[in-house]
Formats: structure tokens, C-alpha cells, sequence
């Protein structure tokens, strides 16, 4: 490199001009052609031999990888990770997923059109340009337009340069020498900057724990715990007692706990019938009540021998006795309502449909454990 | 005669014939098929001629609106293309025969649906015929004042009109959006009138704007084939195929938001359309929608290589043409039921409006310059860099 000449700039007051000039110039190939104008000047990127960027083809490529990841990423969260019906939509509702599609699209795609752009096209940071520094930038920033032909390689000819500017009509001709210093980035800098960078956090940080922790909380800001709700166990003013916690109105019946209205299992034995059909989701359930709270005791096909130990020592009804068989269905739902001899009353634990779910599972466990030649399919 | 004049007059006479036959088949339709038939087709194919119309003649106000310049050298083809808006105004107003046929609103039973009662005010004989007289009105005086005066500036090259076009332009910008929004509540929501969206009419006019834009990209790409465009370059197409390229997205993107809030809200009166819209038979239809519209002209028209070149441009353009026949067809064919129809009766009824609709624009091509050789703003035109 012909030592220290950083390019050759030569001055042109109009936009034609330095166009032609650039189209004149870059045949020659005397070194790599950059304009510096102080507006938009068209063709001149042609002129100046600048290929078309490759930012679109970048742009699309991110663009489309956000779509898919984001689309990747809704499907693994919403479906597979942790799936939750949201207002009886299915798991993977890609309707939902699209603006969010969309918006990563755009996320992915502008910030490589920036990035890339400023670091990798650019090759950013760049702290401070030769050109900055050469006498013609006051005009270049004002009403001229500047042509440089920068120096590339050791054959760079400052004279050729020169005098190729001047054969295009430049005004005048500046030789721009390579900046004094060597290295822009230097490592104090470089620390200087974290240093700058990590205090910028420290005070950001201790401000707003001391906003938080020592500025009081003004209304219409409220803290998040001191919402105007009720809450179970605390006192609230709203009410006159004082008390959050409200009692249920008198005569509440819960859902499926309709309460009796016998007073002994005999008497239910003749109010009651089984309401529920026998249909194989009722026997079902019947099954599974039955196992999880009539087995242990009843034993798993009714026959009074418990799960228990035997040291137990009680003595629960057998089912498949003609006694208990002969017995009607209300009386079952009676015994389970009010409960019997050692037996607890059931009413709590299981609701009425519960109840009538497991009195058909007791009768088709006395049919199969009684079973007849005509039952025989 | 000329070999060119007698291609042309071999084409007209084409034409000529396939409207005819079109006629002869449309009445086959009207007393053997179907009135409601007939009438759904009429309506399609009504509302296809004028949203072209319109979007051209959006196209011609909105370029007087933000000063343009580069699309000036191309404005005849959209002036041309607007001449649809008066043969489609007939059409509409012919249309109105039919209103009682395929509008239940009118029907003796909406006496007794509560709902429908509810919106008598707006949706009965009278308002509904003034509103579709104060919009035609307002379209024809819109389209004689910029097509007319950009004519007759051909030949005075007086600059007051160019200034007069632009301050009418907000003006007609705001009439515009209005008009829109009542054609497509009042022809296509008023089809099944206890549905509502808001949306529609923005979804009408995305249509009608990209759809008028592929129509004004089709007319440039012909006459440059054969000419008679030869100042128009390769960059003012490009610069078409970018602004179409920007209103794929924005077509796709209203039509997706209207789908969007609804599958949403799960409203049962408003869910209802779009279930017989996207299910079942129609499920195709709804697909080749997004397809037409947004898939295929955006990936076309993404890259500079697809803006460059006339065939890639020319299949964006006819791909957006059938995706706004097929979205009209699709808003409107579901009232007849849960099957898409389409047979002979919808081909006659096609030759016929797009018959008429060539016959028309042929006959505008003959009006003027095929460049606004007035307008004091061609040359810039001309001259402009992308």
C-alpha cells in the first residue's frame, strides 16, 4: 500500500456529475469506489459498482425460521408441556398461535435486517472514519458530493487516482491520509465501557430497590397483596360482624347431597327406587365407588369376608345372603346415607349418585355371584 | 384493413358472442335452474365488475392523494379499468329486482323474528334503495371527475386539473371507505342478516384494493406486450408489483383478524357463518382463499426477481384475480346451502358479466391516450428511480 493514503477524494457539486464520473471511474478499477453525499442520490449505488445487498434474502430466511419456532415453540408450551384447555378450544389452536406467529416473524425479521446490517454488512462498530477527518467533510456534509477511491491493495496508485478524479470533473482533489491512531478499540476502552455499563446497572438496580422498599406506596398504586377482595379467615369491614367469611344461606343443599327424608334404612327400603338406568358408564362407576369405599370392609365381591385383617373383628353384611339380597334398593341407599351397626354413615363422602351407582354394581355382583343356567348368554 | 384492426375486430366479435351466449344461458338459468340461483350468480358477479371498477378508481385517487409520481405514466389503465364502475352500477341497480328473492329480510317471516325486527330501521325497502342511489350517485360523479377530467387534460394540458384531483382526493377517500363499508353490509351481510361483523367492509375493501390493483398490473403488462407503453419501464412495474406485494399482507391480515375475533368469542350467532363457511364441502373454498390471495402473490412478489419479471407478476396478478371471484363467491354462494355449487349455470353467467366487462374496458381503451399525456407531472413520472 503506497504508505499512509487512506483514499483519494475528489469534490462534486452536482448529482449528475458525480454519477457520470463514478460510471467513468470504475472501469479503471483503480481501487474500491465509495460516494459520500449529503442526500440520497439515485443510480449512484449502481455507479459506484455496490452490489444488490443481500439483507433480503437474510431478512426472509430469520423471518421464516421465526415463524416456524414460534409456531414450534406454541405447540411444544400449549399442547405437550403443560396442556390446558382454554375455553373449550382444542390444545393445538393454531388460530390462537398466529399473532403471536406474526409477531416473532417480525421480531426475527427486523432485528437481522438491523443487526445484520449495522455488524455483519456494515462491519460496525467503526469509531471513526478517516473521512471525518479530511478537510472536505465540512463541504460533503453540507451542499457537495464527495467520490473516493479508497486503496485496497499495495498497487494502489495515488497519482493514477488523482488524476482520474480530476479527468471526471471533480472541483478539487484531497488526498485522505490513514488515521494516525492503530487501534480505535483499545482495551482500556474496552473496559471502560463494561465498567461504564455495569455501573449503569448497579444504580439502576439500587434505585429501584430503594423506590420499592423506601418510597411509600401511593394510591391509585396499590400493593398487589392488598387487593379489596375477601378472603377466607381475615376480617373485613364490609360486613357488619366484621368477619370475611360468610356463613351459607339457611337451607342450602349442596349439589347431589339432597338430604334424606327417612329416618331409618327400612324406611328407605319403601320410598325409594334406584333412579339411575342400568347402562354400562352407571355400572362403571358403580364399580369404582364400590372398590374404593364398600371393598375393604365388603370385600371385593360382596360376600362380607373384608380386605381387613382379620383382627379386625367386625363382622360386615355379606350380600350374597338371601337375607341382604331380598333386601329393596332404597334400603342400600339408607344404609349408606345413615350408616349401620360398625358401618359410618356414608352421606358425606359420596353423593346420591354415587350411592345408586354402587346399589346397581351390588346387585350385579349378587346376579353373577348367583348365577343361573339361563343367564348363560 | 390492417391485420391489427382486423384482430381486433375478430376479438370484439368473440367477445360479442360469448356475451351473447352468456345472455341466452343467464335467462336459462333465471326460468329453468332457479331465481335464487340466478340472482346469488348476478350479485357475484355485480360485485366482482365493481370492486375492480372501484379499486381502480381507489388506485387513480389515492396516487392524487399522496402525490405520486411514478404511477402517473401507467394512471390510464386504472382510468380505463374504472369504467366498470357505470356498466356495474346498472348491474347493481338491476340487482335490486332480486332483492326480494334472496334477502330473508324481506321475506313475510322476518315480521316474526325478533331480531330481525330489530333491524328494520336500517335494513327495509326504502333506506336500502336510497342508500344504494346515494352511493351510485357518489361513485359516477367521482368517476366523471377523474376519469372525464384526466381525459380532457389530454388535450388542454391544463395543470388547475391535476391540483383540483388532489384536493378532491381526501374527500373522496373518506366517501369511499363509507360506500364500501354499506356495499358490503347491505349486499353481503344483509344475505344472512342476523349475522354482523364490522369487519366486513374493511374485508371488502382489502379485497377490492388488492384485486384492483392485480387488475391494473394485468392491464399494464398487456399493453406493454403490445407497445403500447413503450415509456413505461420495468422499475414503475416493479413499483406496482411492491405496492401489490404490501396488500396481499394487508388483505391477509384483515381477513385473518375477522376469522380470528370470531373463532375467539365463540358467539354462537357469529360462529354460525363462518361454520358454514369452513366446514364440510366449503372447507376447499375457504382454503383456496389464503392461497389465492395471500400465499401465492406473496411468495412470488417477495424476492426482486418475481417484480421483475412479466410472468411471474402476470400469475400474482391472475392468482389475486380468481382468489377475489373465489372470496366473493364464497361470502355469498353459502346462503343457497351447505354444498359449493358450480356448473353450467355459473359458467353462462361468467361468460356473460365477464363478456360485458372486457366488451367495456375495450371499448374505454379507445378513449384518450394510453398515457395522460396532459398531466404536467408525466414527465417527472417518466424520470423517476425506484
Amino acid at each position: 500500500m503506497s504508505s499512509g493514503t487512506f483514499a483519494v477524494l475528489g469534490l462534486y457539486s452536482e448529482a449528475e456529475k458525480i454519477v457520470d464520473a463514478a460510471n467513468q471511474i470504475r472501469p479503471h478499477k483503480l481501487g474500491r469506489l465509495e460516494a459520500y453525499t449529503p442526500y440520497p442520490v439515485h443510480g449512484l449505488d449502481r455507479a459506484i459498482g455496490l452490489e444488490p445487498s443481500r439483507l433480503g434474502r437474510l431478512v426472509m430466511l430469520m423471518g421464516v425460521m421465526g415463524a416456524g419456532l414460534a409456531l414450534l415453540f406454541e405447540w411444544w408450551v400449549s399442547a405437550v408441556d403443560y396442556p390446558l384447555v382454554t375455553s373449550g378450544k382444542p390444545l393445538f389452536s393454531w388460530q390462537a398461535f398466529v399473532p403471536v406467529m406474526f409477531e416473532v416473524t417480525v421480531l426475527f425479521a427486523t432485528f437481522t435486517a438491523g443487526m445484520a446490517m449495522l455488524f455483519a454488512l456494515n462491519k460496525l462498530p467503526f469509531f471513526g472514519h478517516p473521512v471525518l477527518h479530511s478537510k472536505a467533510i465540512k463541504d460533503i456534509t453540507r451542499d457537495k458530493l464527495a467520490l473516493s477511491i479508497e486503496a485496497t491493495s499495495a498497487a494502489f496508485d495515488v497519482e493514477a487516482a488523482h488524476q482520474a478524479l480530476i479527468d471526471s470533473g471533480a472541483e478539487s482533489v484531497e488526498i485522505v491520509p490513514v488515521p494516525t491512531w492503530d487501534r480505535p478499540l483499545s482495551l482500556v476502552g474496552l473496559l471502560r465501557t463494561i465498567a461504564a455499563i455495569v455501573a449503569a446497572c448497579v444504580v439502576a438496580g439500587a434505585g429501584l430497590y430503594a423506590a420499592e422498599k423506601l418510597m411509600p406506596i401511593v394510591p391509585p398504586m396499590i400493593h398487589m397483596e392488598d387487593q379489596p377482595k375477601l378472603n377466607a379467615f381475615r376480617e373485613s369491614s364490609f360486613f357488619p360482624d366484621g368477619r370475611g367469611m360468610r356463613p351459607a344461606v339457611a337451607g342450602t343443599v349442596a349439589r347431589g347431597h339432597l338430604p334424606p327424608a327417612f329416618a331409618t334404612p327400612e324406611e328407605a327400603g319403601t320410598l325409594l327406587s334406584n333412579p339411575l338406568p342400568l347402562i354400562q358408564a352407571i355400572a362403571e362407576r358403580g364399580r369404582k365407588v364400590f372398590g374404593d369405599h364398600c371393598a375393604i370392609c365388603h370385600g371385593t365381591v360382596g360376600n362380607g369376608v373384608p380386605l381387613l385383617s382379620r383382627a379386625y373383628g367386625g363382622k360386615p353384611g355379606n350380600f350374597l345372603s338371601n337375607e341382604i339380597r331380598a333386601r329393596p334398593d332404597g334400603h342400600y341407599f339408607g344404609v349408606l346415607m345413615l350408616g349401620k351397626n360398625a358401618m359410618p354413615s356414608y352421606a358425606a363422602d359420596l353423593d346420591n349418585d354415587d350411592r345408586w351407582a354402587a346399589v346397581h354394581y351390588i346387585r350385579i355382583l349378587q346376579r353373577a355371584q348367583n348365577a343361573k343356567d339361563e343367564d348363560l348368554p | 384493413m390492417s391485420a391489427a384492426s382486423v384482430h381486433s375486430s375478430l376479438v370484439r366479435n368473440l367477445l360479442g358472442a360469448m356475451t351473447f351466449i352468456g345472455a341466452a344461458g343467464s335467462a336459462g338459468v333465471y326460468f329453468s335452474v332457479g331465481r335464487e340461483r340466478f340472482w346469488v350468480n348476478w350479485l357475484v358477479w355485480t360485485l366482482f365488475l365493481l370492486t375492480l371498477g372501484l379499486g381502480n378508481l381507489f388506485l387513480v385517487a389515492l396516487e392524487r392523494l399522496v402525490g405520486a409520481h411514478w404511477s402517473v405514466p401507467m394512471r390510464r389503465v386504472p382510468e380505463r379499468i374504472a369504467s366498470l364502475i357505470p356498466l356495474a352500477i346498472v348491474l347493481l341497480l338491476v340487482a335490486f329486482f332480486g332483492v326480494p328473492v334472496i334477502f330473508p329480510w324481506t321475506y313475510p317471516a322476518a315480521a316474526h323474528n325478533p331480531i330481525l325486527v330489530a333491524k328494520t330501521p336500517w335494513l327495509n325497502l326504502p333506506f336500502f334503495a336510497i342508500r344504494l342511489a346515494v352511493c351510485a350517485t357518489v361513485w359516477m360523479l367521482f368517476y366523471r371527475f377523474y376519469v372525464r377530467g384526466s381525459l380532457r387534460q389530454d388535450v388542454s394540458k391544463d395543470p388547475v386539473f391535476t391540483v383540483r384531483a388532489r384536493r378532491l382526493a381526501p374527500l373522496f377517500m373518506v366517501v369511499f371507505f363509507f360506500s364500501v363499508t354499506i356495499l358490503a353490509f347491505d349486499w353481503i351481510s344483509g344475505l344472512e342478516p342476523e349475522w354482523y361483523s364490522d369487519m366486513l367492509g374493511v374485508y371488502l375493501f382489502a379485497g377490492t384494493f388488492i384485486s384492483g390493483i392485480a387488475a391494473m398490473l394485468v392491464g399494464v403488462l398487456a399493453l406493454r406486450r403490445g407497445g403500447r407503453l413503450p415509456e413505461v419501464q420495468a422499475k414503475h412495474v416493479y413499483n406496482l408489483g411492491t405496492l401489490g406485494l404490501a396488500f396481499t399482507v394487508f388483505f391477509a391480515y384483515i381477513g385473518f383478524a375477522q376469522y380470528l375475533l370470531i373463532w375467539y368469542a365463540n358467539l354462537p350467532e357469529e360462529v354460525i357463518w363462518f361454520k358454514h363457511r369452513i366446514e364440510g364441502a366449503w372447507q376447499p373454498v375457504a382454503l383456496l382463499l389464503p392461497l389465492l390471495n395471500f400465499f401465492i402473490p406473496f411468495f412470488l412478489l417477495i424476492g426482486g426477481l418475481g417484480k421483475k419479471h412479466p410472468a411471474t407478476l402476470r400469475i400474482a396478478a391472475f392468482s389475486i384475480l380468481l382468489g377475489h371471484f373465489v372470496d366473493l363467491y364464497w361470502l355469498i354462494f353459502p346462503v343457497l346451502g351447505p354444498v359449493p355449487l358450480f356448473g353450467w349455470p355459473e359458467l353462462a353467467m361468467a361468460c356473460f358479466f365477464l363478456g360485458l366487462g372486457w366488451l367495456q374496458i375495450r371499448r374505454a381503451m379507445g378513449r384518450g391516450a394510453d398515457m395522460p399525456v396532459g398531466d404536467p407531472l408525466l414527465v417527472k413520472g417518466l424520470e423517476w428511480q425506484l
